[in-house]
């Protein structure tokens, strides 16, 4: 009922282009996160949503109206803010209360759905406070409160986490979960915590320069990204990205020359190429090896990764299976299985 | 630690002076208005016992209460007016992107350096033909749009976090209603900042309505006591005692703001 939908939607600052055409499908009570590095374009295209962005071009459809030029708070959408944006004149109560009042709505329902709200996110104490007087994990909390109120089709939310120690994170990452199951509606989150990705959404968007490289489950990116960005994007720690040249029967890489990695694809001799390998691909019962000499370990308690060195300078990262009796310095034979090879073209592309 | 010392001495003394020349006129004002012209001419700086003499010449030569209703009812208008014309400009230059913000704004800001003298003939006869002289109009309007002031809000907007804007704006807030209840309460320091210093800036103001405002029953207090002084012989008693009432109105304006002053002028958003 309250899916979004874009088609090729551009936004520019004068002759500066952010946003170079974008076609998205978000599903009715979706969480869908957009991740990707500083400056791509994240902000902006939650904005243009949002309609604190003029469109410059394309269509926005939230439900099925088209929503270019339609008010902010007739959209049926929520924001909350990095910086929680609460008006610091006003108590929790007046806050949580205020879009409601502008909208003309009568005292007994604006005081239900702010008891409400406060019931959901336990600010039942804080209702009188000013922002001033609280933490800013109750802060964020107030600024999700502002937005529940509404009852919005669509919640929307930039990096709300991000001035939040670590530790508070976590929490409200859980939070926001629970939130999500609750209310049961659209999200999109705007993050660049990609722990937060794989755990909070339904469908990850990875931008890069105003472009969407893949957009899909996160276990989808994870396994089976479609380029070298979402590869070394999605993952952490991240994946081994070794260059090598495909020969007659395997792919020799460069930084470990005596040896032909088989290919798990096929691939025309002489092509240059890129491997991708995830830390946690080299298994000790795998069928091919690289020979490595460790020069770090770190000890997780649960995992064991070893940073380890084959002839070239690349340093591979490799999950040991908890291998607690390593040493750096010593020789390691980095097992792995050759299906578990990504192999990308020299433009960046999936081979498959 | 003797050095340490002596520069401490250095440093007090310093500042005694400063407080000196800051404070005497303060006081000499008030020891005045309690002492007959002559013992004031004759350099007199304890208190007098001339104090109701002063006051009940004052009464008789000046029409009091209809002088300061003129100076309170201009400095008050002109302040609500410079304060609501002003900070909508300052508003509007920080929050509107555009392209030729800069430049308009810097062109306004040239302006400043133009003298008020410069604009004082043209203003008059601008006014004379619009048949304002001798009014209270002619007297507020030329201050109302003050560069000044503009310039004041727009620096401390740059403070004032846009984040709060839009959140309002999806909050079903329009522009204006932004500017009423969210910016205003939220700027309410560089309000009371502003309002001090438009405040006394118009119950001071000399030149212009000297100028623009003809007749005795017109006039203002600033203007009155200078008359007083230009008498053939003045009544420095009677003038000290009208200075200190002149003075009564920016005092109390200035401690019932006073925090808000210290936070304004830091450019404090809450
Ligand atoms: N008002 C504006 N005028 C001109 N350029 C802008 C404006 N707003 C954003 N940009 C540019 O658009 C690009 C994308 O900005 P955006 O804020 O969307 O990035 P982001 O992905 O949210 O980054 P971050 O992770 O740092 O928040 C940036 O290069 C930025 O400089
Ligand atoms: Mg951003």
């Amino acid at each position: 009922m309250s899916g979004l939908k874009l088609r090729n939607v551009k936004k520019s600052f004068g002759s500066v282009h952010v946003i170079k055409g974008v076609d998205l499908d978000i599903e009715d009570k979706q969480f869908v996160v957009f991740v990707g590095p500083s400056g791509c374009g994240k902000s902006t295209l939650l904005r243009m949503i949002a309609g604190l962005e003029q469109i410059s071009s394309g269509d926005l459809f939230i439900g099925d109206k088209r929503m270019n030029d339609v008010d902010p708070a007739q959209r049926g959408i929520a924001m909350v803010f990095q910086s929680y944006a609460l008006y610091p004149h006003m108590t929790v109560r007046e806050n949580m209360g205020f879009a409601l009042r502008f909208a003309g709505a009568p005292k007994e329902e604006i005081a239900t759905r702010v008891a409400e709200a406060a019931r959901i996110l336990e600010l039942g104490a804080l209702l009188d406070r000013k922002p001033g007087q609280l933490s800013g994990g109750q802060r964020q909390r107030v600024a999700i409160g502002r937005a529940i109120v509404r009852h919005p089709d669509v919640f929307l939310f930039d990096e709300p986490l991000s001035n939040l120690d670590a530790e508070l994170r976590v929490h409200m990452r859980i939070e926001i979960a629970r939130l999500h199951k609750e209310l049961n509606t659209t999200i999109i989150y705007v993050t660049h915590d990609q722990v937060e990705a794989m755990t909070l959404a339904d469908k990850i968007v990875v931008l890069r320069d105003g472009v969407i490289e893949q957009a899909g489950s996160p276990l989808d990116l994870y396994d089976d990204p479609d380029n070298l960005f979402v590869a070394g994007f999605i993952g952490s720690p991240k994946m081994n990205l070794l260059a090598g040249t495909a020969e007659a029967g395997g792919i020799r890489l460069a930084d470990f020359p005596e040896q032909l990695v088989p290919s798990p694809v096929a691939v025309p001799a002489g092509t240059a190429v890129t491997v991708g390998i995830r830390p946690e691909h080299f298994d000790p019962t795998g069928s091919a090896a690289l020979e490595t000499t460790v020069e770090i370990i770190e000890h997780l308690g649960g995992e064991t990764y070893a940073y380890a060195r084959g002839a070239g300078s690349s340093l591979l990262t490799l999950a040991t299976d908890n291998n607690r009796t390593l040493k750096t310095g010593e020789r390691y034979q980095a097992r792995f299985n050759p299906a578990s090879l990504l192999v990308f073209g020299q433009d960046g592309k999936r081979l498959r | 630690m003797t050095l340490a010392l002596v520069r401490r001495g250095i440093v007090y003394l310093l500042l005694s002076i400063a407080a000196f020349v800051s404070i005497f006129p303060f006081y000499w004002m008030v020891v005045g208005a309690s002492n007959t012209s002559a013992d004031i001419i004759r350099g007199k700086t304890s208190l007098g016992s001339a104090l109701l003499t002063n006051a009940t010449a004052f009464f008789t030569q000046v029409d009091a209460v209809r002088i300061f209703w003129n100076s309170g009812v201009i400095a008050v208008v002109a302040t609500v007016l410079t304060l609501a014309i002003s900070s909508l400009a300052g508003y509007g230059f920080e929050m509107f992107r555009s392209r030729v913000r800069e430049r308009i704004f810097g062109f306004l800001l040239l302006l400043l350096s133009v003298p008020f003298a410069a604009m004082m003939v043209p203003l008059f006869v601008m006014f004379s033909q619009a048949k304002l002289v001798n009014t209270f109009a002619a007297v507020i309007l030329p201050t109302v749009a003050s560069i000044f002031i503009i310039f004041y809000f727009r620096q401390t907007t740059k403070a004032f976090p846009t984040e709060l804007r839009d959140a309002a704006k999806i909050d079903g807030l329009k522009e204006w209603q932004i500017f009423l209840f969210v910016y205003l309460p939220v700027m309410r320091s560089t309000y009371a900042a502003a309002t001090i210093i438009v405040f006394m800036a118009n119950w001071n103001n000399y030149l212009w309505p000297l100028v623009v405002l003809q007749t005795a029953e017109n006039k203002t207090i600033t203007l009155i006591l200078s008359g007083l002084t230009a008498a053939y012989t003045p009544d420095y008693g009677l003038i000290l005692f009208g200075t200190v009432l002149a003075t009564l109105p920016t005092i109390l304006i200035f401690f019932l703001l006073q925090r808000r002053f210290v936070e304004g002028m830091l450019g404090a958003v809450k």
